[in-house]
Order: structure tokens, then C-alpha cells, then sequence
């Protein structure tokens, strides 16, 4: 697959189609996949595809500094290209004005990634070419959030005692916001100031405030591709916040973000026949 | 800031039968911030007010706290006071301490005590970040829009007319006049509909003040209250109307009369060129390209000989023309249910087994109110429309279509009952020996001299009334055979009719959500319009600036239609009495630098008063995009706020600082 | 629990229907704890999550956020939106262990006193049961 999507991409810079590849390369320093920015027809030798290729390139379509380099060509994954479609529907790429390789994939990171154990998307849908085969099914995926339900298994106090800890240890690197293709805006809520909305502190009450912020503002938006929890300098498992509000979000709207753009978002959005059983 | 006036309000014994006023005072004056903390027995009276002016002035006060009861109450009193005394009112907040303090809690008790304190720190808080505002002013162009000639549209053009404002009147048939044109006498009066309308007509016509443009729709609707732009669209008419004389040559000498009128609803046969009616404002002729033979296979050509004044045009064009108008009254009525199987959606089944369509004697009440008009095409003599024969046994059938939830729609049409009764009545004048029979749910007769009309409908003129439903008609021997059931009687009725009369449900005018959508209003699950409150607004809609009447609204019957068409004018004329707009300034603004242009606030805005808006350099090179309120039509509710996930919106009055900063002073 | 401990309640309310029924149940003199802190909005579409983590950060015991009926909103539909967010919101708060029985939310139009008066009694006796957020309360005052 690696040599089909070089000679794909050589040809889409050599024609002018793009004027960049956003995909994967070897880095240097430790051997492993990271994104590279391919401009010139020669340098399409540097891209690669392999199992390693974990990263979502799709946070990078909306930097300032990557826009600067032209219309672009993206490596996707399915999981990655869910993203794609919340950035459309929230204004922030032009879906005609990139060009997006889609590949096929049977699971990502060795162990497997969680996400790969439930994926549904083997093959990127609404991707302008695919390379490589959808792979041959080993059984059906697990249930979407399984991961949850058993963290939930635990009490409250057991849930909020973990996430306390989990907490302490955040040290707000920021590196879940920085990797998230969602989290876009050029000038992010804890860095606001007058009023200060959340303390920028690392302590274990602002840390909490962030996590819960983090995870909210996903809410109806996160598209699950795991990347703020791979890259967590301490571990921190913000998947579980992020699947709270996913199956929150397909249980109560039957919505899953990044699967259609004709449908609405949620948030900015209502039905009449809303839950209420909640309010007094 | 830091120098807060705090005024605490006695309001007699309401207030300090609860707290040591004294001591009240001295906590509240620990308050950073608090510049001096004053009691005193009334504050809303003028003493009180003088003591606020006095105090803003010799302490130089940058904002004041008023603690007494709630700001629902006096919050625009105490504002005026301190605009008297040359501080900005928007820099004064109350801290409510009598009905959600002094009143509900144990007097003199540490926890009333306490929540005191903490309601008036708060408030100082908040105040504290409060911004001198002024009201935001709207330019306002004196002028208003009227979509739809019928007799809504008419009322509310001539009224406004009539008080001085130029009015744009937008109708998209040949004629004005609308449903009313065609009736033939009202209920309960029976007087006779064009006689009271076609003289409303002329004057819209002639009035110096009325822009009429007929056979035109509205094309796009831009702007806001105050400054809509409008595109109107004229339908090409293939008559110049300017230069046309009116004298119908062209029409008397036209060959062809193959198309259905659509004034007489298909009953009669029409001319290529046609005026609707004879009383048509304007009176003007226009041709039908699908009957004329010159459109057609380009033949014939007389009406252009004959013309003497050139008026015929056969290359005419649609046209566009724009108009600037500050406020729009949409009265774009009602059509009838499709009663034929065919529906254009699946929700309303139709009536196939009333064989309309099919059976040439089974009619609509409005094709009825045709054969009744002296202007109709039997001259107002009731002759059925397959062989021109006088009925003497006609069937009306109440709500077709009506509060029938199998056929999709549950609402009353509400006029049925009176102008089926009507007809029956009008019927037996014109046919004396024939007898009428009804078959109806219920009777609703409520209105003005509408249940005694009723009475007389079946005690005079000898209406049998059949309460039940029809469940199928047939054709035997050139009569109708109606089966239904009375179900008073508890027996199947059958009934060999000559002719059948349907009372079609009313629906929103084809093309009505279009409408809604160029001009932004709500609508229903059946494409009636919204208006903004049912009790209290019920002619404004949720678009400032637009009113609704007639119809559109809801089945109505023509005097709550003219009520509504002249409330809406009414309201615009409240709205044109002032030089400007002014608005309450407690409204959201972005910072269009931190907006990140997801525009989950433009999704939201409940008043679509935010708009995708683009930053440009000085080239003219786009450097981002932004979301953008409209401060001319927010209405300050705020949940644009908190679906800002960068907070890069906010609502002055109720901004992240001053509520944070509430917040912080809680507890 | 300790006798003398009084619940904090920090009521988040919309201008136009439960702001305006605590008015009225002070004319109507309806008595309730004075526990509660009442803070006015022009509407619940306007309160955002995160004021109900801060008002748990100031040492909320617990926090009510309440508005028009559907249906009633001044501002047509501010509170359907608020409603859709609660019950995404209400779903985090469950993961992260986070007492929602201190959490509330509700409908009281401009004329239900009594239900305003019922609804604060009855969450100020829980609560004054339930004891302190103490778990909240100790993150607030814990350091890293």
C-alpha cells in the first residue's frame, strides 16, 4: 500500500492537484511513524503506511500554518475521517477544496489500539480514493462502548476517587487539546482571561474543571479516534469521558458524530420530545 | 471601580421588621468596594430617589446597589433616578432582599442575616463589572411591506396607508381581492361579499400612498427590523398595465376559451387574455401562455391588432425590483384541502370516496359560492355544473378534511359551520322548493349573531341537519347517492342528492413556506404561521419587524381576519411612531478575533440574530470568518454563551465577568 | 452529620419564570430555608456547565438551575437547549462520580410559588442529610 500511495501522491503534486501531502513518515529520532508535509513530487519516497500509523493527520487541516501551504492531500484512516465530517459541518475545512486518501485498514499500534477493537470502519467512507482492500472480517466488532460500562461498574465514589487521582496527576501539558482535530479554537477557554473561567493552575480542583471541560465541549463532537488519550504524557484515559458523552449522544439523539453530515449537530440543535424525566 | 453606592430599603416594616438595619448597613459596608452604605425607609420615593442623586454626586459613586425588593419591581425606577443624577442607569443593579429574603425567612435569624449580606455582596460584585451602556439605535425606514391581497392584506395596506405610511402591496395573482372576491354573501349579515370588498379594492388601487404590485412575488427578503430589502418579483403579464387603457377590446375579440377559470374554480371557461373578474384591480388583462394560440403554435396574434394603446408585448420578461421597507405584514391566507385521492403529500389521504373530481356534481363550498354569485357563471342561479339542472336536493358535507386525524388533519377550519349553514340558507332563497341537508360533526357557532344564524338556517329555512359522517358517494341515474349515518338517530341515512357540497378543512396558501423561510418565521407541523405569543402577541411574530394576519395564521373567518390585519397595522404603526429604533443595550457581541466560526451559536440564536460574517484585510483578502450578532435583533437571552466553547461571545448585563464574579461572591 | 451544619444551595435561575415565582412567593409570604443563593439569568439557555462546577468549586453543597416550562420560554426555545445539554451533561457528570443527587434541575413557571417553596424545603432538608460535598470540597482545597 505504501508504494500505491507514493506514486498516487507524485502524481497529485506533479499535476498541481495539491500543492501539499499531509501523511505519514519515519521519524528519526525513534523509528515510528510521525506526520510529515510532503511539497515536492520527489520527496513522495518519504511517506509510508503501516501499522504504526496512529496519528490523526486531520488536526493539522486546521492550522494556520498548514493552510498556508496550499490545497492539501490527507492520508486518513476511517476513524480519522469521522473527524472530517464535524469539521465540515462546522465550517472549518471545505471538503471540495482538499483532496482525501482513504486508507483501508484492519487496526492500528501494536498492542491494538482500543478503538480498533470496535471500529466500523475499516474502510473511510466519503473519501475521494481508497487504497487497499477492506480487510477480511474476524468477527463482529465489540460493542461500541464497552470500555465504559465497565469502568462504570464502579460506584460513584469509586469513579470520583479515580478521577481525583487522575487529576493530581495532569500536569496541563494541554497535549489532549493540541491533538485533538476538534479542538480548534484559535484562542482556547482556559486561556481566557476577565473572567478567568477556569484556573490555569495545575492543581487537583483545576485540573478536574478542565477535564470536565475538555470532555463537555465534545460533547456530540469527539469522533472517538482516541488520539488525546494516546499522546497523555501521564496516561490519563480521557477516552472514557469522551465514550460517556458519545453513548450519551447515540442513546438519547441516536447521533454518533462524524457519520453524516446532512445531520444536524446536537448541540445547537433540540427536539421537542427531549428526555425530562430528570427535571423537577 | 470601587466606588459602589449601596442603598438599603426599609420599604416600611417589609423590610425591617427582618434585620437590625444598622447592622445590616455596617456588614455591607465591609464590602470591598463599597464606597458608602446607606438605609433609609422608602427608597422608591422621591426622598429615597434624592438621597441615590444626592449621594452619586457628592461621593462621586461609579455604580449603585439598590437592596430592597425586586428588580421586576424598581429596577427602572432606580435606573432613571441615577440617570438624573448623570450616571449611566446601566451601572445600577438591585439586590433583592424583600421577596426572596425578608419575606420568606425567619426574622433576625443569622441565616435570613447572612443570605442578606450575601445578596447584596453579590450584587456589588456584580456591579462592580457592569459597563456603562447606551440604548443601541436603529435607523428606521418609514415604510411597510404587505404580502398578500386578500381582504387581510387590504385592511392592513389601507390602514397604514390611510395613516400616512407609504405601503408596498405584493400580490401574486392578476388581481387583488383574494378568496373574498369570489364569495357571494356573508355570513351572519348575508350581505354581499363584493359589494363590501370591491370598493376596499379601488381604493388600494387609487391610493396615492399604495405601491400595488400584482402577479408579483416576493423574490428575497434581506435585513432586518427597521431595514428590510426586498426583491419583488413581476411575473411577466405580457400587457404593459401602464399603457393598457383598460377598454378589453383585446379580451372581447380573443378566440380562444379553452382554460378553466380560476376564479370561477373550473366551472366556467375562460379567454386566453382575461381579467379575472370584472371587477379586477387593476383592471388590466393579462395572457395565459398555455392557452394562447400565439404562445402556443404562433398563430392568431388579434389582441395585438386590436390594441390601440400598443399595451401587448409578446417578448415581455420577468422582472425584479427592489424596495426598502421597515416592517413586513404577511397575509398570505389559506387554500382549500385537496379533497380528490391525490394528495402532494402522503399525510393527507384525501377523500376518493366522495368521488370529487369524478363526479361533476360532487363540488367544494367555494365552487358552491360560484353558483350562488350573482357574478358567477349561472348568473347566481343554482344550476349543477354536469347538465345545468336546478338541484332540489343538495347534501353539504361539514369537515372534509377537518379535525379528521386519518386524513392527516386534526384542527377545526372553523368557518364551515357558518357558511355551510349559509349556503343552505342562500339556497333555499334561490330554490324554494329544494331541501337542504347537512351531515356535520358538531355545530360551532361561536361568534356574533353566528349561533342564532344557525337557528334560523334550520328552524326557517328548513335545513335538515344529520350529525354523522358521510362514508361513501356514488353515481346511480344522474343522482348521487350519499350513504351516511346519523348518529342521533342511530340509524344509516341515505340520501338520492343532485348535488353534493364538500367544506373543504383550510390549509396555509401553496408556497407559504417558501415565504417563511426568505423572511425567517416560525410555522407549524401544517404550515401555519407562528405568531409570538398566542395570548399576548398575537399578531408579531419571532422576526422583529414582521406581523402576521389573516389566514396564514390560522383558519379564521373575515372579521377576525380584518381584526388581526388591522392589529398588525397597528403594531406597525407603534413601530414607525418613533424617529428611530431604540433597543434595550443588554445584548451578545463575539470577539470576532478569538471566534473560532463553528457557528454552534448561529445554530442556536433562537432569532437568527447571528450572522456567518467574514473579516477581510485592506486588499480584500480573506483573513477569517466570524460569527457576528446582530444587536438589531437580539433579544439578550444568552445561550449563545454558553454554547461558546471559547466563550468568544458574550451578553453585556449578563457577562462571564459579572456572573463569575457572583459567583465568587457566593459564599 | 453535625447539628449545625447548613447547606449551601446555589440556585442558577431564569429571569422571566423562577426568578419571578420567588418573587412571588415572597408576596404570597410561602417560607423556605434561607439556604439557598439565588443567582438571576435571562434565561437557562444562558447557564453554562461550567458555572455549576464553579459554584461546586465556591463550596456548593448543591446547585439547582431552573427555568420556564417547555413551551414557555421567553425566548421561545433557550430552554430546550439548556435541556439537551443537561442530559449530555448529567451523563459526564455520572462518569466522573460526581454526586448528580446535588445537582438539579427543574421547570417552575412565573406562577408556581408553592412549587419553588416545596422544591427549596425539600432539597435543603436532603442535603442537610446528605451533609457536606465534602468529596468536592476537598479537591477544592487540595493541592497537586
Amino acid at each position: 500500500m505504501t508504494g500505491q500511495l507514493r506514486e498516487r501522491c507524485r502524481r497529485l503534486l506533479q499535476d498541481g492537484a495539491v500543492q501539499v501531502v499531509i501523511g505519514y513518515g519515519v521519524s528519526t529520532s525513534d523509528g515510528m511513524p510521525h506526520p510529515i508535509f510532503v511539497r515536492r513530487p520527489d520527496d513522495v519516497d518519504k511517506l509510508i503506511w503501516n501499522e504504526q500509523c496512529m496519528a490523526n493527520l486531520t488536526t493539522y487541516l486546521t492550522r494556520d500554518a498548514v493552510k498556508a501551504l496550499g490545497k492539501p492531500a490527507i492520508v486518513v484512516k476511517g476513524c480519522d475521517a469521522r473527524a472530517l465530517v464535524v469539521l465540515e459541518q462546522e465550517c472549518q475545512i471545505d471538503r471540495s477544496a482538499m483532496h482525501v486518501i482513504g486508507m483501508a485498514c484492519a487496526g492500528v499500534g501494536s498492542p491494538r489500539a482500543p478503538k480498533c477493537a470496535s471500529c466500523d470502519v475499516h474502510v473511510p467512507a466519503a473519501a475521494d480514493e481508497v487504497i487497499g482492500e477492506a480487510p477480511a472480517q474476524t468477527g463482529p466488532a465489540d460493542p461500541p462502548y464497552a470500555e465504559l460500562e465497565e469502568f462504570l461498574q464502579k460506584s460513584p465514589a469509586e469513579r470520583f476517587a479515580y478521577w481525583r487521582e487522575e487529576a493530581a496527576r495532569c500536569i496541563r501539558c494541554y497535549a489532549c487539546r493540541e491533538v485533538c482535530p476538534t479542538c480548534y479554537c484559535p484562542r482556547c477557554i482556559v486561556d481566557k482571561n476577565r473572567p478567568a473561567c477556569l484556573d490555569t493552575s495545575a492543581t487537583v480542583k483545576a485540573n478536574f474543571a478542565w477535564h470536565v471541560t475538555r470532555a463537555f465541549h465534545q460533547a456530540g463532537r469527539c469522533t472517538g479516534c482516541g488520539e488525546c488519550t494516546r499522546v497523555c504524557p501521564v496516561g490519563i484515559n480521557m477516552r472514557l469521558l469522551n465514550q460517556s458523552l458519545a453513548r450519551a449522544a447515540d442513546e438519547h439523539f441516536g447521533y454518533r458524530a462524524g457519520t453524516n453530515r446532512e445531520t444536524p449537530p446536537i448541540i445547537g440543535a433540540y427536539g421537542l420530545e427531549d428526555k425530562e424525566s430528570f427535571i423537577r | 471601580m470601587g466606588r459602589i453606592g449601596v442603598f438599603i430599603c426599609w420599604c416600611g416594616e417589609n423590610i425591617a421588621r427582618a434585620f437590625d438595619m444598622d447592622e445590616l448597613t455596617e456588614a455591607v459596608a465591609e464590602i470591598p468596594g463599597v464606597r458608602c452604605a446607606i438605609h433609609y425607609k422608602y427608597m422608591c420615593s422621591e426622598p429615597g430617589q434624592a438621597l441615590i442623586r444626592e449621594k452619586i454626586r457628592s461621593e462621586k459613586l461609579e455604580a449603585v446597589v439598590v437592596a430592597s425588593c425586586s428588580p421586576h419591581m424598581h429596577l427602572k425606577t432606580f435606573r432613571a433616578a441615577a440617570a438624573a443624577a448623570g450616571l449611566n442607569p446601566y451601572l445600577v443593579e438591585m439586590a433583592n432582599i424583600r421577596e426572596q429574603c425578608s419575606w420568606v425567612h425567619e426574622p433576625y435569624e443569622d441565616e435570613t442575616v447572612a443570605k442578606a449580606v450575601s445578596i447584596i455582596r453579590m450584587t456589588v460584585h456584580k456591579v462592580l463589572r457592569n459597563r456603562a451602556l447606551e440604548p443601541i439605535r436603529v435607523p428606521l425606514t418609514k415604510r411597510a411591506l404587505v404580502v398578500g391581497g386578500g381582504v387581510a392584506g387590504i385592511q392592513a395596506s389601507l390602514d397604514l396607508a390611510d395613516s400616512g405610511y407609504e405601503v408596498v402591496l405584493v400580490e401574486r395573482e392578476p388581481s387583488i381581492g383574494g378568496k373574498m372576491a369570489g364569495l357571494s354573501e356573508t355570513f351572519p349579515t348575508l350581505d354581499c361579499s363584493q359589494c363590501i370588498l370591491t370598493p376596499r379594492m379601488v381604493e388600494v388601487g387609487q391610493h396615492p400612498n399604495i405601491r400595488l404590485y400584482t402577479y408579483s412575488e416576493v423574490e428575497s427578503v434581506e435585513g432586518f427590523v427597521g431595514n428590510f430589502n426586498i426583491t419583488i418579483r413581476q411575473k411577466a403579464r405580457y400587457v404593459d398595465i401602464e399603457k393598457c387603457t383598460g377598454c378589453l377590446e383585446c379580451w372581447n375579440r380573443c378566440p380562444s376559451r379553452e382554460a378553466p377559470s380560476e376564479f370561477d374554480y373550473g366551472l366556467t371557461k375562460r379567454k386566453a387574455i382575461y381579467v379575472p373578474f370584472p371587477q379586477a384591480v387593476p383592471a388590466r388583462p393579462i395572457i395565459d401562455l398555455n392557452s394562447c394560440a400565439k404562445f402556443l403554435r404562433n398563430e392568431c396574434g388579434t389582441c395585438l391588432k386590436v390594441c390601440q394603446a400598443n399595451a401587448i408585448n409578446f417578448d415581455d420578461q420577468d422582472m425584479l425590483v427592489t424596495e426598502q421597507v421597515g416592517a413586513i405584514v404577511v397575509a398570505t391566507g389559506y387554500r382549500m384541502y385537496d379533497i380528490g385521492r391525490e394528495q402532494e403529500n402522503a399525510k393527507y389521504a384525501g377523500y376518493g370516496e366522495y368521488g370529487y373530481g369524478q363526479y361533476r356534481d360532487v363540488i367544494d363550498s367555494l365552487q358552491f359560492e360560484r353558483l350562488l354569485s350573482a357574478s358567477g357563471p349561472t348568473g347566481g342561479e343554482v344550476k349543477r355544473p354536469s347538465d345545468g339542472a336546478v338541484p332540489k336536493k343538495v347534501v353539504f358535507i361539514a369537515c372534509v378534511g377537518s379535525r379528521d386525524n386519518a386524513k392527516g388533519i386534526p384542527y377545526c377550519s372553523k368557518i364551515c359551520c357558518m357558511y355551510t349553514a349559509k349556503h343552505t340558507m342562500l339556497y333555499k332563497h334561490k330554490v324554494h322548493d329544494g331541501q337542504a341537508h347537512v351531515f356535520y360533526m358538531d355545530i360551532r357557532a361561536g361568534g356574533k349573531g353566528y349561533e342564532e344564524f344557525v337557528r334560523r338556517a334550520i328552524e326557517k329555512d328548513g335545513a335538515r341537519y344529520h350529525r354523522g359522517r358521510v362514508s361513501k358517494i356514488t353515481e346511480e341515474n344522474g343522482k348521487l347517492i350519499v350513504r351516511g349515518a346519523d348518529t342521533l338517530a342511530g340509524a344509516p341515512v341515505t340520501i338520492e342528492a343532485d348535488l353534493v357540497v364538500l367544506a373543504a378543512a383550510m390549509r396555509p396558501a401553496t408556497g407559504v413556506l417558501e415565504l417563511a423561510q426568505k423572511i425567517k418565521l416560525g410555522y407549524d407541523e401544517f404550515g401555519f404561521l407562528s405568531e409570538s405569543h398566542p395570548k399576548l402577541r398575537p399578531v408579531e411574530t419571532n422576526t422583529a419587524g414582521v406581523y402576521i394576519c389573516g389566514a396564514c395564521h390560522a383558519p379564521k373567518d373575515i372579521p377576525e381576519a380584518v381584526a388581526q390585519a388591522s392589529a398588525a397595522a397597528g403594531k406597525v404603526q407603534v413601530l414607525f411612531s418613533k424617529g428611530e429604533l431604540t433597543r434595550e443595550p443588554e445584548v451578545a457581541s463575539v470577539n470576532e478575533q478569538t471566534c473560532a466560526a463553528c457557528f454552534a451559536c448561529v445554530r442556536t440564536c433562537p432569532y437568527l440574530a447571528i450572522d456567518k460574517a467574514e473579516i477581510r484585510d485592506r486588499q480584500g483578502n480573506l483573513r477569517k470568518m466570524t460569527a457576528r450578532v446582530n444587536p438589531s435583533l437580539c433579544m439578550g437571552c444568552g445561550t449563545c454563551v454558553a454554547v461558546c466553547p471559547s466563550k468568544s461571545v458574550d451578553l453585556e448585563g449578563f457577562s462571564e465577568e459579572q456572573i463569575y464574579e457572583m459567583v465568587n461572591g457566593l459564599i | 452529620m453535625s447539628e449545625d451544619f447548613e447547606p449551601k444551595i446555589v440556585a442558577f435561575v431564569c429571569n422571566w419564570c423562577t426568578y419571578l415565582a420567588a418573587d412571588l412567593a415572597g408576596t404570597n409570604r410561602l417560607e423556605y430555608p434561607p439556604n439557598v443563593r439565588i443567582l438571576r439569568l435571562p434565561c437557562t439557555g444562558r447557564v453554562d456547565f461550567n458555572l455549576i462546577i464553579k459554584a461546586l468549586e465556591m463550596g456548593a453543597d448543591a446547585v439547582v438551575v431552573s427555568g420556564c416550562h417547555p413551551g414557555d420560554c421567553h425566548y421561545t426555545a433557550g430552554n430546550y437547549h439548556a435541556r439537551r445539554r443537561w442530559i449530555l451533561f448529567r451523563e459526564l457528570l455520572e462518569t466522573m462520580g460526581i454526586e448528580t443527587n446535588r445537582i438539579f434541575f427543574s421547570w417552575i413557571s412565573a406562577a408556581e410559588s408553592k412549587k419553588w417553596q416545596h422544591m427549596i424545603t425539600e432539597i435543603t432538608d436532603q442535603i442537610r442529610e446528605m451533609g457536606p460535598y465534602t468529596a468536592y470540597h476537598e479537591i477544592s482545597e487540595a493541592t497537586a
